[in-house]
């Protein structure tokens, strides 16, 4: 080949390479960015006064005065909105205002007889009261504009009657000034149109504000405050101000999305400035401030992680891979040392080697099915999935990788060292123990940390054997209980936990509440991740203190 | 002490210096210390022995969970169940007449891995060359934390990562009908295993020893061609045992499969359209495991599903530790 | 000396973790096992419990079938089933000396959702069963758009499968190239941003990201579920060994379905409370 040729062919495999190591690098930047993006805000976002009446009632944080203060402030501002809303209702609702009247009727009879009418008077007004609740009645049920208006105005012609003052007949004529009002504006045919936009209007508008002044408190925590943070506000917001409707494109033509707007829906009528109203003030209805939430990771979840933090998920996976490692880093460590300094170098040693080295290759999901077949099946003592078994299941995980490790650095340690030492009269034990482990520490640590970070990240062995979407702290007790009864250590450790890996996944694919709140979805993801290179990067930073002390530079 | 060394009792050695006592005790003289020290070397071998005990355990659970699923009276229905199980492809374990026929999800599990490794090994091997060979010492030490974190995060994040960005990302941009398929599966399963491939196949080259590379370099060849021609070549056993550890820690994923993969049990028709939905076996695993009762057909179908695993990667262990036996043996001046 | 101090603080750490962990007294326990698709009221139930009662619930969602198997080993005390036991699990809890016991507590419809610009507006039940069994391909053989159906489906080991499985396809096997999913979620995000997907998920689902069919003319509404007359609406079930001890904690909660709080709860859920007809 001519040598420019090879020339070339050198030049473009050597960028090949180093553009293979940049895709690398990007792929890593490509996972982990929109993580920490999307995650971040679960921690530093931009809360509302919703936000803060919620940490008041569920944790009690913040400034009791400064917070009615604001309360004051905000709900001075929603007034008008909600009475807006309350008055349109009311004219709108003709079936209520139907039931209403007949009620107004009744009372009217009661009244009546009350203040001792005589009998012929009674009649006589009853009548009357009759006459002027079907005509509010016809008025009400009928769609043509020119008969509800006629039929209006022949009620509110009795307002002036002196036999009504003070009777229960005096809300009838304040209701029919308010249909008229509502009448005078709108297209009376189309109520029900109007019936269902205003619910769509009303929801959007609990959505921001949380329930309406006078309505009942709502069984779930997510109905009872408003929009929490600003990003949900702003897409309430926007469904209070658009509505959509899929409108056919043609034949056999897929539908297309149309955007309508409300206030051209309710063009007219008495409900039109509410949208600019709401729009407008949106920073004095809900007094948006940044907030930095580090009590995600300690507050517990609230309504199915709609609100609060993953506290108690943190806490099960410490739980998890700390009692792993109990089980797993005496064992891993005295095997490396026995393999290292004292296995003879037969077949049982070679036959142990190919053991761990199997361990390390079988997949996750097989040593949840032995955890699950031995710890939680056959032994009794513990019988059930719990913290014992789960771990049980993540040491044997993580038994390879400690192995490893620790063979890797005991073998590093310079012979030197041990000679040194035996020559100082020390037994091989001695030697061991007092020489060899130490220098071997940052190596066998890196080991235990990277153990630790892949027990904390792995799913498949603790799905059967021990965790749960939704349940208590574990109950261990307090430390005057053990010394009184040994045995309920024991029994804490038999519950089950929550842990972050599972809780990831469960929270991806489990509740629709959790479709709602994306930002909840990434902070439980990040928070995992986070946790893991926290770890990683401290045995990053050990092992090169390792390097530099073990080689001297 | 020097008085006393002159006093030593008949039958001790002399000591040029003295000291108290003779260095090396024979068992009788020191009986606790003879026994205890080989007792202490039981105990180590016994605690050492645990990892074959857990092995050994792994082995005999699932295997004795399995043989239910097989072993139904006569051996005539246990050789149909087998051959429904390699050879028919519908997974129906809750229909009326149920059926186990596992092929679609081997098949699925092959078809994702093999897919992973195409993406991977390519790009690991250039990684490994770049950073055995041509990277400066201070590049190697910065990608090195690079790739052992990408190593470190943990599946579920890319499960999730799967699910909630590259799906609606592969449904948009390259207008597949569905973002969770063995595409988007492979993808993943390819970032995951890019690590092992690299770390081990760079051991591998580096193993190999500057006196090849300088032969060639002598002989007047490119780096590329050193590369390519000379080095490859002499690290092929390592470069095997990184694919095949790859390929261990492809076929082994579970959750990043659970849920990215679309779980539709099926071999894709015309076999190269990646767009479609597979499901694999740890996915069954993971995934029906919940539902079925204990000690059910069902539950013993799926460690039977476990032992087909357990089974596969043991065997790549076996076949890669051979591999790796042998840039051992290059390492020490071999071959 | 070092040494020393890093075990102490280990030490500390351990016990600081586990008394943060569990400061508390002894509280009473109640353990919940079973399906995804009652999970979510389960949950609700448990928090209100939680906050009224000061007990401690855990609820954990693995399925139905699992969740009647804890419930005849003795692992749960009440099991959540999207449906009514089968034969073979009723056999073996009498077997086992557990005589379960069924409280219905709230009314599902399992709703056949697809795409809001889709133009078709309701289907069969046959024509539903034959997109299934891969007889119908494209959309343009009902009405609609020229576009291939993306058919997706519920896990085989789920209670909204087997129901779909039983009611609409008549025990017939699915096609295979019929997408499956994990969980309610999924089906509605895969439905969400596919314009071609049919999926099936329950009633508390529906918003206005997807789009319901009416099947054999009806809709899908709490009167039509709620009255038996949509074609696939389930009752949820929760199973209790034998009925419940009067004032203990499991009929406290067997029966918190009745108040009306917990009506409000199944219906903020977005299922159907028994009493909508």
């Amino acid at each position: 080949m001519r040598l420019i040729l090879r020339q070339f062919l050198d030049k473009a495999f050597t960028l090949a390479a180093a553009v293979s190591v940049l895709i690398i690098v990007g792929i890593l930047l490509v996972v982990l960015v929109p993580m920490f993006q999307k995650g971040l805000s679960a921690v530093f976002f931009t809360e509302t006064i919703e936000f803060r009446k919620l940490q008041k009632e569920t944790h009690n944080r913040g400034n009791d005065e400064a917070l009615q203060r604001r309360i004051e402030q905000t709900n001075a501002a929603r007034k008008p909105i909600y009475d807006v809303l309350a008055d349109f209702s009311l004219g709108i609702n003709t079936e209520s205002l139907v039931k209403e009247a007949k009620d107004i009727y009744q009372k009217y009879g009661e009244y009546l007889n009350y203040h001792n009418i005589p009998k012929d008077q009674y009649t006589e007004y009853r009548k009357q009261a009759k006459d002027i609740r079907d005509t509010m009645i016809a008025a009400l049920e009928s769609d043509n504009k020119d008969i509800v208006l006629a039929n209006l105005d022949k009620v509110l012609a009795q307002e002036e009657n002196p036999i009504y003052k003070d009777s229960p007949v005096q809300k009838l004529f304040i209701l029919a000034l308010q249909y008229q009002k509502t009448a005078r504006t709108i297209d009376v045919a189309k109520r029900s149109e109007y019936l269902t936009n205003l619910q769509e209007v009303t929801t959007a508008i609990r959505q921001l504000f949380g329930p309406l002044p006078g309505e009942a408190l709502p069984p779930l925590p997510m109905d009872q405050y408003g929009a929490t943070r600003m990003d949900m506000a702003q897409k309430a917001l926007h469904i209070l101000l658009w509505d959509e409707a899929w409108v056919s494109d043609g034949d056999g033509k897929p539908l297309v999305k149309k955007n309508i707007s409300r206030r051209e829906q309710f063009a007219g009528t008495a409900l039109e400035p509410l949208f600019d109203q709401v729009e407008k003030n949106i920073d004095v209805l809900l007094m948006p401030q940044f907030r930095c939430y580090w009590q995600y990771f300690i507050d517990d979840w609230v309504n199915s992680h709609y609100f609060g933090g993953v506290g108690p998920e943190i806490l099960g996976t410490l739980m998890l891979t700390i009692l792993a490692m109990v089980f797993a880093i005496p064992l891993g460590v005295i095997s490396a040392a026995y393999l290292v300094e004292y296995a003879p170098d037969n077949h049982w040693i070679k036959l142990v080697r190919m053991c761990i080295n199997t361990l390390a290759g079988v997949p996750s999901i097989v040593y949840g099915l032995f955890g699950l077949a031995f710890f939680v099946v056959t032994i009794h003592a513990i019988g059930k999935p719990c913290i014992l078994a789960a771990s049980l299941t993540l040491s044997i995980l993580a038994l390879p990788v400690i192995i490893r490790a620790s063979e890797e650095a005991i073998r590093l340690v310079p012979q030197t060292y041990r000679e040194a030492s035996l020559a100082l009269g020390a037994g091989k034990f001695r030697t061991l123990v007092n020489v060899v482990l130490p220098a071997a520490a940052p190596g066998i640590l890196t080991g235990i940390i990277l153990s630790l970070s892949r027990a904390a990240g792995e799913t498949a062995p603790i799905l059967f054997t021990g965790v749960v979407a939704m349940g208590p702290i574990p109950n261990f007790g307090s430390p005057s209980e053990w010394i009184r009864n040994p045995g309920s250590l024991f029994g804490g450790l038999l519950q089950p936990t929550r842990a972050l890996s599972y809780g990831s996944y469960d929270i991806a694919v489990g509740d629709r509440i959790s479709m709602l709140v994306p930002h909840q979805q990434f902070g439980m993801v990040m928070t995992l991740i986070l946790l893991v290179l926290i770890l990683n990067i401290a045995a990053i930073v050990i092992r090169s203190k390792m390097s530099k002390k073990l080689r001297g530079y | 002490m020097a008085e006393n060394a002159a006093q030593t009792s008949v039958g001790q050695k002399k000591a040029a210096v003295g000291f108290s006592r003779s260095l090396l005790l024979t068992p009788s003289e020191d009986l606790v210390g003879f026994l205890s020290g080989h007792l202490g070397r039981a105990i180590l071998f016994c605690i050492t022995a645990t990892s074959v005990a857990a092995v050994l355990l792994i082995f005999y659970f699932v295997i004795r969970e399995s043989i239910p699923f097989f072993y139904t009276g006569t051996a005539a229905s246990g050789i149909a169940r087998v051959k429904e199980f390699f050879l028919d492809t519908g997974w129906y374990p809750s229909a009326t007449v149920p059926r186990y026929g596992a092929l679609a999800l081997i098949v699925g599990s092959l078809y994702v891995t093999i897919g992973a490794l195409v993406i991977a090994v390519p790009l690991g091997l250039l990684a490994g060359v770049y950073l055995s060979d041509i990277a400066p010492f201070s590049l190697r030490q910065i990608c090195k934390p690079v790739i052992e974190i990408l190593a470190a995060i943990p599946s579920v994040a890319y499960g999730f990562f799967a699910v909630m960005v590259l799906a609606p990302w592969l449904q948009t941009h390259l207008g597949f009908s569905t973002g969770t398929n063995a595409m988007n599966a492979s993808l993943i399963l390819a970032v995951m295993a890019l690590p092992t491939i690299i770390s081990v196949s760079e051991d591998a080259m580096s193993a190999i020893g500057r006196e090849i590379r300088e032969a060639s370099y002598g002989l007047g060849a490119t780096r590329a061609e050193t590369m390519i021609k000379v080095v490859l070549p002499a690290a092929h056993s390592g470069i095997l045992a990184a694919v095949l550890l790859g390929m261990m820690r492809a076929i082994g994923e579970t959750m990043v499969v659970w849920m990215a993969s679309g779980n539709a049990s099926r071999i894709p028709s015309p076999w190269w359209d990646v767009s479609q939905s597979i499901r694999t076996m740890t996915a069954t695993i993971a995934g029906d495991m919940g539902e079925t009762p204990k000690n059910s057909e069902h539950y013993y179908a799926l460690f039977t599903v476990g032992l087909t695993l357990l089974v596969f990667t043991f065997s790549l262990n076996l076949i890669s530790e051979y591999l790796l036996s042998q840039i051992m043996r290059n390492k020490r001046g071999g071959k | 000396m070092k040494k020393i101090l890093i075990l102490a603080m280990f030490v500390v750490v351990a016990v600081g973790l586990m008394s943060v962990a569990g400061a508390a007294e002894e509280k009473k326990a109640l353990q919940l096992d079973g399906s995804t698709t009652v999970g979510p009221v389960g949950d609700a139930f448990a928090e209100a419990f939680i906050k009224e009662k000061g007990c401690s619930i855990t609820v954990k969602k693995t399925g139905s079938g699992d969740g009647v198997a804890a419930l005849i080993d003795g692992r749960c005390d009440i099991a959540m089933s999207s449906r009514y036991l089968k034969p073979e699990e009723y056999k073996r809890a009498v077997d086992a000396n557990v005589f379960p016991v069924a409280h219905v507590i709230a009314m599902d419809g399992v709703c056949v959702i697809v795409h809001p610009s889709n133009p078709v507006k309701e289907l069969t039940g046959a024509q539903v069963a034959d997109i299934y069994m891969g007889k119908i391909k494209n959309w343009k053989e009902l009405g609609g758009s020229d576009m291939p159906i993306v058919a997706i489906s519920r896990d085989t080991s789920s209670g909204t499968y087997e129901v779909f499985h039983e009611k609409v396809l008549k025990k017939q096997n699915m096609d295979a190239a019929v997408e499956y999913v994990n969980a309610n979620p999924q089906a509605h995000a895969r439905v969400k941003s596919t314009a071609g997907a049919i999926a099936y998920v329950g009633l508390g689902f529906l918003d206005s990201n997807v789009k319901a069919l009416k099947i054999d003319g009806i809709m899908p509404t709490r009167q039509t579920i709620a009255q038996g007359a949509y074609l696939v609406s389930r009752p949820l079930f929760l199973f209790t060994n034998g009925y419940p001890k009067l004032g203990s904690l499991t009929h406290a909660f067997c029966i918190f379905y009745l108040t009306e709080e917990g009506q409000s709860i199944v219906e903020a859920k977005g299922f159907v409370s028994l009493t909508s007809y």
